[in-house]
């Protein structure tokens, strides 16, 4: 009779510290860190395919994360060399042309010319996470959603709830990365370097966040919210939250923020935070929080992972790039800047000789803003062209554009897109206003064309 | 300390199987002293491929040790670790030329 064995995840979840000695054979100390007199750092070690420097600072109880990533049933026969160039996606459903910008935490961009559908379908919009992705929930209409602080009713309320007590609502919203554009910045700029990808365009299915919030009754003091997640931080410590960010209340009661269980008219996917997330259309998708339990309201400017110093926040006065930032001189990031992207043909395409017109198209988007105007150039900005925009099907929907260059010869040629917002805003030619972690850079798209 | 404790309407929050990351080691990065403590150093949490994508200053970089202890939950290095671990990240990932934003020339013959 074979002996069934636990999984490892199993050991920890019920009691991690004498998971570690039976794993591992590891004993900590009074501190509940490091470990006595080396036991079980070896094993752990071999476990993690390496040793483990700084040993004595790792907490009890903790699976390290090698192995609660990923668990391969022989180890590697030798170390995996980093590979070489982009590397891409391989996740179920995606586009095999999505860009891995990470795998722990997983990121992934869309490149520009995979934005080329009205409504971006789910195997082509981009992947954003901040800790591990929670497994998939089996009733997902029994997910509890919880909301308290500074409101006259805090209550629990199920996804199933909000389904049948409230209106639904279909938008196509852009979501889009509050890092979006950070590889444009020089010196470059803390974090994952998205080029112009880290945004997708959907249709939402939910309800409005300010009609559960009115259930709640919002107290005059309540001036801003923070949201918490289901996403285990990476660490693997369920103490910590592994990104909690919020809103002024003023957007929160905006009728386009929303608590939403469909995209694309389908569940909504694990991957994007499914089965229920929040949606601030126009504002860093950070703060659009994924697997979303709990709104608190709060009395003041929240301060959870992701809201102090210099995380999705900009200068106030501008800093010397690549300087050290002074954080009282940083306000956050709410509206995300005009954007402008080159969707057909994508970069490197290569048009037969004696080709003298091209055609062109893309997308713009503005935050909060509409776009107003967007023109294409060929000489590098010298002449522009205008380009016709098309209307937003809602508020916050990006807008499509096409245009028609002639080109005057066979050759290499390089088009570039500017959009201006009805503000009067224009994407600038390179990106400015640096900030340590990167944000608000949104120079203009370009692509390569070869003629002949 | 177990995720079930803080939310309670889920069965579990081990790491789903959708999806494994790509195995790592300390050799597919720039050989160099202090590579190991590097690394492992980082990937407690997060994979080592965000780290080689910055490229920064030893002060940059010693901002962004500290940004990960104050914030995301590193344990804190002593003196002697900290130097070990910045003048591996100083000396594999300075500062790049200056950035294209990301974009590369398409035709341009490697």
């Amino acid at each position: 009779m074979s002996k069934i064995e636990r999984t490892i995840d199993e050991l920890y979840a019920d009691d991690s510290e004498r998971a570690d000695a039976v794993v591992f054979g590891r004993e900590t100390g009074v501190n509940r860190r490091g470990f006595l007199g080396g036991a079980g750092l070896a094993a752990m070690g071999a476990a993690v395919g390496g040793a483990i420097p700084f040993s004595q600072n790792m907490p009890a109880g903790l699976i390290p994360a090698a192995l609660a990533q990923a668990q391969p049933t022989t180890p590697p026969a030798a170390a995996p060399a980093a590979p070489k160039g982009p590397q891409y996606l391989n996740f179920p459903g995606k586009d095999a042309k999505l860009v891995l910008l990470g795998d722990r935490p997983l990121v992934a961009e869309t490149p520009a010319e995979l934005l080329d559908d009205a409504t971006t379908p789910f195997g082509k919009f981009f992947v954003r996470n901040n800790g591990q992705i929670p497994d998939e929930a089996k009733d997902p209409d029994k997910w509890e959603i919880a909301i308290d602080g500074e409101v006259n009713k805090p209550l629990k309320i199920t996804l199933g709830e909000l389904k049948s007590k409230y209106k639904p609502q279909t938008m196509r919203f852009v979501l889009e990365c509050g890092g979006n554009g950070r590889s444009g910045f020089n010196p470059p700029a803390r974090g994952n370097q998205w080029t112009n990808g880290g945004a997708g365009c959907a249709e939402w299915t939910g309800i409005r966040l300010a009609d559960v919030l009115k259930t709640a009754g919002v107290k005059s003091s309540g001036i801003y919210t923070a949201h918490y997640a289901a996403d285990l931080h990476l660490s693997g410590d369920a103490s910590k939250p592994t990104l909690s960010r919020g809103v002024r209340i003023a957007k929160a009661m905006d009728p386009n923020s929303m608590i939403v269980w469909a995209m694309n008219g389908q569940p909504l996917p694990n991957i994007h935070g499914g089965p229920v997330r929040l949606i601030y259309p126009g504002w860093a998708g950070s703060t659009s929080q994924k697997w979303v339990t709990k709104i608190t309201i709060r009395d003041k400017e929240h301060d959870g992972p992701g809201m102090t110093e210099f995380s999705y926040r900009t200068a106030i006065k501008p800093m010397i790039p690549g300087d050290k930032g002074d954080p009282a001189n940083f306000r956050i990031l709410e509206s995300m800047p005009v954007r402008s992207i080159i969707t057909s043909p994508g970069n490197g395409g290569k048009l037969p000789a004696g080709t003298r017109e091209l055609a062109l198209r893309g997308a713009a988007w503005a935050g909060d803003n509409i776009v107003e105007t967007v023109d294409v150039s060929i000489d590098y900005g010298s002449s522009w062209k205008p380009a016709k925009v098309g209307l937003p099907r809602n508020r916050y929907d990006w807008q499509r554009w096409t245009a028609m260059t002639k080109l005057p010869s066979d050759g290499y040629y390089e088009v570039w897109v500017r959009a201006t917002d009805n503000r009067g805003n224009r994407q600038p030619h390179i990106t400015g206003n640096w900030n340590p972690q990167g944000y608000g850079g949104n120079a203009m798209h370009r692509i390569a064309v070869l003629v002949g | 300390m177990g995720a079930a404790l803080w939310f309670p309407h889920l069965p579990t929050l081990a790491q789903t199987p959708q999806f494994a990351p790509r195995d790592e080691a300390p050799e597919g990065f720039p050989a160099g002293a202090g590579r190991d403590e590097a690394f492992y150093s980082c990937t407690a949490c997060h994979n080592f491929k965000l780290v080689a994508a910055q490229g920064l200053s030893r002060r940059q970089w010693d901002e962004s040790v500290a940004l990960m202890v104050q914030k995301h939950g590193m344990p804190v290095l002593d003196d002697k670790e900290k130097k070990i671990v910045l003048d591996y990240l100083e000396t594999a990932f300075p500062p790049r030329a200056p950035s294209s934003g990301g974009w590369q020339n398409p035709f341009l013959k490697q």
